[in-house]
Formats: structure tokens, C-alpha cells, sequence
């Protein structure tokens, strides 16, 4: 790292001067010096190399001081618009990024800096994007920050080739995975001009393969019914998949209620839910609806009575 | 207790009782249907995959059942104010050791949870003496009256901004500190923060936007009674586009999974502006409702990740909102009671917690909080009166704490939200 000389610089105070300040942080010596000296600079705007490693080296203490940041954008576009080649200056820069978003994977304010860069750059690709998020998600994969940079980029490049496949994987090694479910909506709301009926039964079957094995999984029903309403206008599978969700609740829907300890088990409480939600919208199968709805109150899904209920007012 | 444990196994059912009550190295294995249908010894009510969600469920359902069976002998356990009270106090007393460091950008957030917690436990545990110093450090982070950034020389920020005016609200105009804050300046950074697709950014420049930023941006202009249409134009538009095919909200208006704290912002949103009623409620009610989980009876953020009593505010006062506007309850408000006082506070350690064996925080205090006073009331608001003109009455099947009256789309005590914006003109200065 180079070093640069900051001596004719007077560092600016970082603490108020209130007498007995509530929640005053005990800052090291080391912390204020670094922190008063980037206040001395950003205040007389200096956009200089010496000014981009001072903001480096206050990222790597203090990530989360949004103002940096910002600091930093504005020394960066003035520094890539004096270089020779704006191409490479701002992949130096991306370079640079990728290290620090390694090493702060909860961080908010990477990824707004991550896209302005990239709106600044000259020639942008998502192949360039994609190990740093591959890894990101191997290390977290619920990480919301990077799930919705992923979809930021898709937008942005309008590509969006990889995803399928890479919420496949990612289903198959955590089925409850919920980010990459929704991932994979985002993926056909964005490729449904494209998809051939084909491959939305084919989808269809993907979902019920994943019940099958996890009947008791959130993710996949709701995302099954997402992707019944989400597919409605285009192909008609509500019959396949009724009789799909029946199958994991073991003809409950037949027996007396009774007491709740006379009622089986079931596979699946969100298959109830799932078939209790689609003969709502109908008159004609109505009684079943309420009936699902009473039986997930008082035996399926007891702790959500009050919202069962609800939905039983709502029907009579 | 017994039987009260037993049921609670019982109903574990689904996560594979089998399972439970051991601990287990992680491991992830990948089943294909086709070994299952040659598997006979694989009983459909188990059939679970073990993978990194499941695991890390076990470990916290483990801990959590654990505080039940041990702690469940009948009576309800009481919120330890006086207890938390110390660890609140102290904040306000001693200066912060450096490791707080990581809060630096972030010093009105401190002062907001601290003060607001010990206001919701009792009025009066909020001195003139701290009102005063909470009004002079924000005042000397901001001189001018805003708007307000993490700390002395850092840019404004909408998160800062909001957590600044929640934390003037709380001071009750002491030394009239409510004329000092600079209206007309805000309002212009509010417009100046407002991006064409009706979102807002966070600061000028790099700031991200989201629901979030767009909650703390309504806020903040209804508390100071200046939100107009001018400011409001859009935002509707791009709050519905946030809400995805689960019911909850995302981040940003493109199928972003559903999440807690932004289903908050949004919920919240919509009823500063009035407009509830133009995004999808039922779907809202229901991944609300599934946000409570059977065996731990508090809130996860998402679906399939873990319960954290932070969510007793964000889900459960999202769920307060719209039973204020009439739709009912959604949650089981005992349940979430006993999640927030048999898990999220304990014996040897002041202060409330995300889940056991977590430390407690002031984030984590305040929330706990605020979501135990939504277990504690029921709200009414008529549909076209403002959120803050929101009712509170006590709820009879439940036990109380004694707690301030909170308005849920705030985060604050009623009384200060309606004392604060009847205080300012609708007019803005010129």
C-alpha cells in the first residue's frame, strides 16, 4: 500500500463538544485520527489518490459509515474521468470491492455503491459480477442484500440465462432455501415472454417433485400458488395440482370433525391451507373451504386460529 | 408443565419429532424421490431433509423448548422492568466502550431505542435531565435543526433523520426543542432524495433505495405534519410493486422476497398514507400470520428462517396496523407474549434478546418491547382518520405489563406521536 504524506492536514474533531454526551463512544486514538483527518479532507473536497486511500483504509475499520462511501464515489468519478482508460481504472475499483464485500457480507452500503459503479462504468458485464455473488451466497444463502443486488443486475444487463439453473442447484442442496424460491419467481415473471407452455408444465412438475419430497415446506406452497396464479392466463393445471395437494391430507376432508384428537395426521398443513385458499374463489366448493379452515384451527395449524377464522367470517 | 411440554412436542411434529432433543453435526444430504419410494422406513410424518435450515432451526427450537419446560409452572412471567431499567440507565450514564465503534453511523438510533424503551415501560422513566442531553447532542450533530446524519460530520441520511425525530418526539418540546428543528430544510431534502420511480434514496449520491428509506421518509414528513402531495407522488405506486406473490413485502419493487422489517415499512407506509386498501390485505394477513411459528410462538422474518424478537414488532405491528383498520387479528397475541418474557429476557443478563443464548441489545430491547405492547392492546382507526389519531384499548383476555400506549406505525409512545404533530402547522414555513 502506498504511503502518503497527511501531515499538512489538521484533523477535525469527530465528538461534539456537549458536556457529559449521552452514548459517547470511546473511540481509540487510532479511530479519531483516522476519522478526523477523512473529516478534514471531505470537507475541503479533496479528490485525490491520497484522499481514496485514506477512504480505503477507513472502509476496512468502519464499513458501515455510509458517508465514506460516498466520499469515495465522488473521488473515484473524478479520478476515472482524468485516467487514460475509465475501463480499467473502474475494474481496478470493482477489484477492489469484491475484497471488501467478501470480508463484510452483512454490509448495506456496498451494493448501492457496487451499482453506481457499474452505471458509471463504460462497459459493464454480469460475468463479472457472478463468481463475487457465487461466493457470497455459498457463504450465506439467505443473504438478502445479495439476493436483491443479483436481481438488481438481471434488470439491469436484462439477463437472465443463469438463473434458472442456479436456483436449481440451490433448491436441491437446502429445499427450504425461501430466497432461492423466490428468486426462481423472479426469474419466470421476467422470462414469461419467452417460456413456452412446455416449460411451464415442466415447472409445474419441478414444484411438485420438491412437495413430494418436503411436503411440510413453506417455500414451495406458496410458490406453487404463486405460480398457478402467475400461469393462469397461459395454462390450466389447477386440476392437476388440486388433486395433487388432496393427496397429502389424508381424506380429512371427508371425516366428521370431530374432536382433534380423533382427526390423523397429515402430511402437509400448507396443502390444507393451499386447497382451503383455492375453493375459497369458488361458491360451489365453498362448505369445503370453511371446513379446511376449521380443521387447520383447530388441529393443522392451531396457532393460527385467529387468522382461520377471519377467513371463515369473510366466507359466510 | 409436563403436559404443556407434551403438547408442545407433539406439535413439533412436523419439524420430525424424531429429531428433537439431541444435538447433531451439520450435515447436508441430498435424497432423491426415488430412494424414498424404495425406503419403506422413511415415515412420511418425518420426511425432512436435513439441510442448513433445518439444522439451525433444531438448534434454536432445542434452546427455546428447553426455557419452556424449565420455566413453564403456570404463571406468566413478568416483564423485569426495574431490571431492563438498568441496563437502559446506564446507557444514558457511562460513555460507550470502543468496541461500539461499529455504531458510530448510527448515534440517533442509540438515543431512540434507549429513550424509547424506557418511555414504553413508564412514562416517567424518561428524565428532563436525559431530554435535555438527548436535544443536545442531536442539535450538535445537526446545529441548523437538520436534517440529521449518524454523527458529527457525517452527510444526512433518512434512517438518521427518522431516528432523530422519533427521539425529539420523545423529549416532550423540553426548552421548546420542537421549534428548533428546521422544517423547511427537510422538507427540500425530502424532495431532493425522491427518485422517478417514487422510491427514495437513503443520502445524496450512493444512498440505496427501498421500502425502508420510503417509511422513514413518510415519517418523518407526517410527524412533522408536512407530508404533501408533492412528496407523496408515486409512492403508492411503488410501494404496491414492492408487495411479491408470498403477501409480505421486499426491499425494492422487483420480486424481492418478503421480509419482516420491510413488510413493516410498507405496511406502515400505506397507512401514513392512507391506502391500505390498494395492495392485496389478505395476502398481507396471511404471510403476517405465518410469520408466528407453533413451537417457538414468536416471529420470523422470512419463511423458513428463524424467530427473533425483533419481529414482534415488525410483523406484530404490521398486524396491529391492519387490526386497526378492521381486518381483524391475525396472530396469537399469547403466543407472542410468551415468546418475548420466557425467551427474550432472562435472570442473569438485563436487557431483551433476539433468541436464548443471544446478548442482549438496545435494538433488541426496543422492539421486544414494542411488540409486547401490541400483544397488550387492541387498535381501532377510523378509515379516514390519520394513523395517529389511532385508538388503544386494553385487551381483557390478556395480562399487561403496564406498558405505554404505543402507536404501531411509528414505534412511539401514542401520546408523544399525537402531542408532536399537533404541534406543527400544516403550513409550511416559507
Amino acid at each position: 500500500m502506498e504511503e502518503y504524506d497527511y501531515s499538512d492536514i489538521t484533523p477535525l474533531p469527530i465528538q461534539t463538544d456537549v458536556q457529559d454526551e449521552l452514548c459517547r463512544i470511546m473511540y481509540t486514538e487510532e479511530y479519531k485520527q483516522l476519522m478526523g483527518l477523512t473529516r478534514a479532507l471531505i470537507s475541503m473536497n479533496e479528490l485525490s489518490p491520497r484522499a481514496l486511500q485514506l477512504t480505503s483504509q477507513v472502509i476496512h475499520v468502519a464499513p458501515a459509515f455510509y458517508t465514506i462511501w460516498n466520499y469515495r464515489f465522488n473521488i473515484v468519478r473524478h479520478m476515472m474521468a482524468e485516467s487514460d482508460d475509465t475501463t480499467s481504472y473502474l475494474n481496478k475499483e470493482l477489484d477492489w470491492l469484491d475484497e471488501v464485500t467478501l470480508n463484510n457480507p452483512k454490509n448495506y452500503q456496498i451494493w448501492s455503491y457496487r451499482q453506481s459503479l457499474l452505471k458509471l462504468h463504460p462497459s459493464p458485464t454480469l460475468k463479472r459480477e457472478l463468481p463475487v455473488l457465487k461466493l457470497m451466497i455459498d457463504d450465506d444463502s439467505k443473504n438478502y442484500h445479495v439476493w436483491s443486488y443479483r436481481k438488481w443486475c438481471c434488470l439491469f444487463f436484462n439477463d437472465f440465462q443463469h438463473e434458472l439453473a442456479y436456483t436449481t442447484d440451490l433448491i436441491q442442496s437446502d429445499i427450504y432455501n425461501n430466497s432461492a424460491w423466490t428468486h426462481r419467481m423472479f426469474y419466470w415473471v421476467n422470462a414469461k415472454d419467452v417460456a413456452s407452455e412446455v416449460e411451464l408444465a415442466d415447472e409445474f412438475q419441478f414444484i411438485m417433485d420438491k412437495i413430494q419430497l418436503v411436503p411440510q415446506n413453506i417455500s414451495s406452497w406458496t410458490y406453487l400458488r404463486g405460480f398457478q396464479e402467475f400461469t393462469h392466463d397461459t395454462i390450466q393445471q389447477d386440476e392437476k395440482v388440486v388433486q395433487f395437494a388432496t393427496s397429502f391430507t389424508a381424506d380429512v376432508l371427508s371425516l366428521p370433525i370431530g374432536s382433534p384428537q380423533d382427526l390423523p395426521g397429515i402430511e402437509s398443513s400448507y396443502a390444507l391451507e393451499f386447497l382451503a385458499n383455492h375453493w375459497s374463489a369458488d361458491p360451489a366448493s365453498r362448505d369445503s373451504a370453511v371446513k379446511a379452515y376449521n380443521l387447520l384451527a383447530i388441529k393443522y395449524d392451531p396457532i393460527r386460529k385467529n387468522l382461520w377464522q377471519h377467513k371463515i367470517n369473510i366466507l359466510s | 408443565m409436563q403436559q404443556r411440554l407434551r403438547r408442545s412436542l407433539t406439535r413439533a411434529k412436523f419439524i420430525n419429532t424424531a429429531l428433537l432433543g439431541r444435538k447433531r453435526p451439520v450435515m447436508e444430504k441430498v435424497i432423491h424421490v426415488a430412494d424414498l419410494d424404495s425406503d419403506q422406513t422413511i415415515q412420511p410424518l418425518i420426511k425432512e431433509l436435513e439441510t442448513v435450515t433445518t439444522e439451525a432451526r433444531h438448534e434454536v427450537l432445542q434452546s427455546v423448548l428447553d426455557i419452556y419446560n424449565d420455566d413453564e409452572n403456570g404463571d406468566e412471567p413478568i416483564l423485569m422492568k426495574d431490571f431492563h431499567k438498568m441496563y437502559l440507565d446506564v446507557a444514558f450514564e457511562i460513555s460507550l466502550p470502543s468496541q461500539m465503534t461499529v455504531l458510530d453511523a448510527s448515534q440517533p438510533w442509540m438515543l431512540y431505542w434507549v429513550a424509547n424503551s424506557l418511555k414504553v415501560m413508564a412514562k416517567d422513566w424518561l428524565t428532563d435531565d436525559v431530554k435535555r442531553k438527548i436535544v443536545d447532542k442531536l442539535f450538535a450533530i445537526s446545529p441548523l435543526g437538520g436534517p440529521f446524519g449518524g454523527g458529527l460530520g457525517q452527510l444526512s441520511h433518512l434512517a438518521s433523520t427518522y431516528a432523530a425525530i422519533n427521539a425529539l418526539s420523545l423529549c416532550d418540546n423540553i426548552d421548546g426543542c420542537w421549534d428548533r428543528i428546521d422544517r423547511k430544510k427537510i422538507y427540500e431534502w425530502l424532495l431532493s432524495l425522491k427518485e422517478p420511480n417514487g422510491g427514495f434514496k437513503t443520502c445524496l449520491e450512493v444512498g440505496e433505495v427501498d421500502t425502508r428509506g420510503v417509511y422513514c421518509a413518510l415519517a418523518i414528513a407526517s410527524l412533522l405534519n408536512m407530508l404533501t402531495d408533492e412528496l407523496s407522488e408515486g409512492v403508492l405506486s411503488y410501494l404496491k410493486s414492492c408487495q411479491n406473490y408470498e403477501g409480505g413485502f421486499g426491499s425494492c419493487p422487483h420480486i424481492d422476497e418478503a421480509h419482516g422489517g420491510y413488510t413493516f415499512c410498507a405496511t406502515a407506509s400505506l397507512a401514513i398514507l392512507r391506502s391500505i386498501n390498494q395492495i392485496d390485505v389478505e395476502r398481507l394477513l396471511e404471510w403476517c400470520s405465518a410469520r408466528q411459528l407453533q413451537e417457538e410462538r414468536g416471529f420470523c422474518g422470512r419463511s423458513n428462517k428463524l424467530v427473533d424478537g425483533c419481529y414482534s414488532f415488525w410483523v406484530g405491528g404490521s398486524a396491529a396496523i391492519l387490526e386497526s383498520l378492521g381486518y381483524g387479528q391475525c396472530f396469537s397475541k399469547q403466543a407472542l407474549r410468551d415468546y418475548i418474557l420466557y425467551c427474550c429476557q432472562e435472570k442473569e443478563q438485563p436487557g431483551l434478546r433476539d433468541k436464548p443464548r443471544a446478548h442482549s441489545d438496545f435494538y433488541h430491547t426496543n422492539y421486544c418491547l414494542l411488540g409486547l405492547a401490541m400483544t397488550e392492546n387492541s387498535y381501532t382507526c377510523a378509515s379516514n382518520d390519520p394513523p395517529y389519531k389511532m385508538k388503544c384499548d386494553s385487551n381483557d383476555q390478556i395480562s399487561s405489563s403496564g406498558l405505554t400506549h404505543v402507536n404501531p406505525v411509528y414505534g412511539l409512545p401514542m401520546k408523544n406521536v399525537k402531542n408532536f404533530i399537533d404541534h406543527f402547522d400544516s403550513a409550511l414555513p416559507s
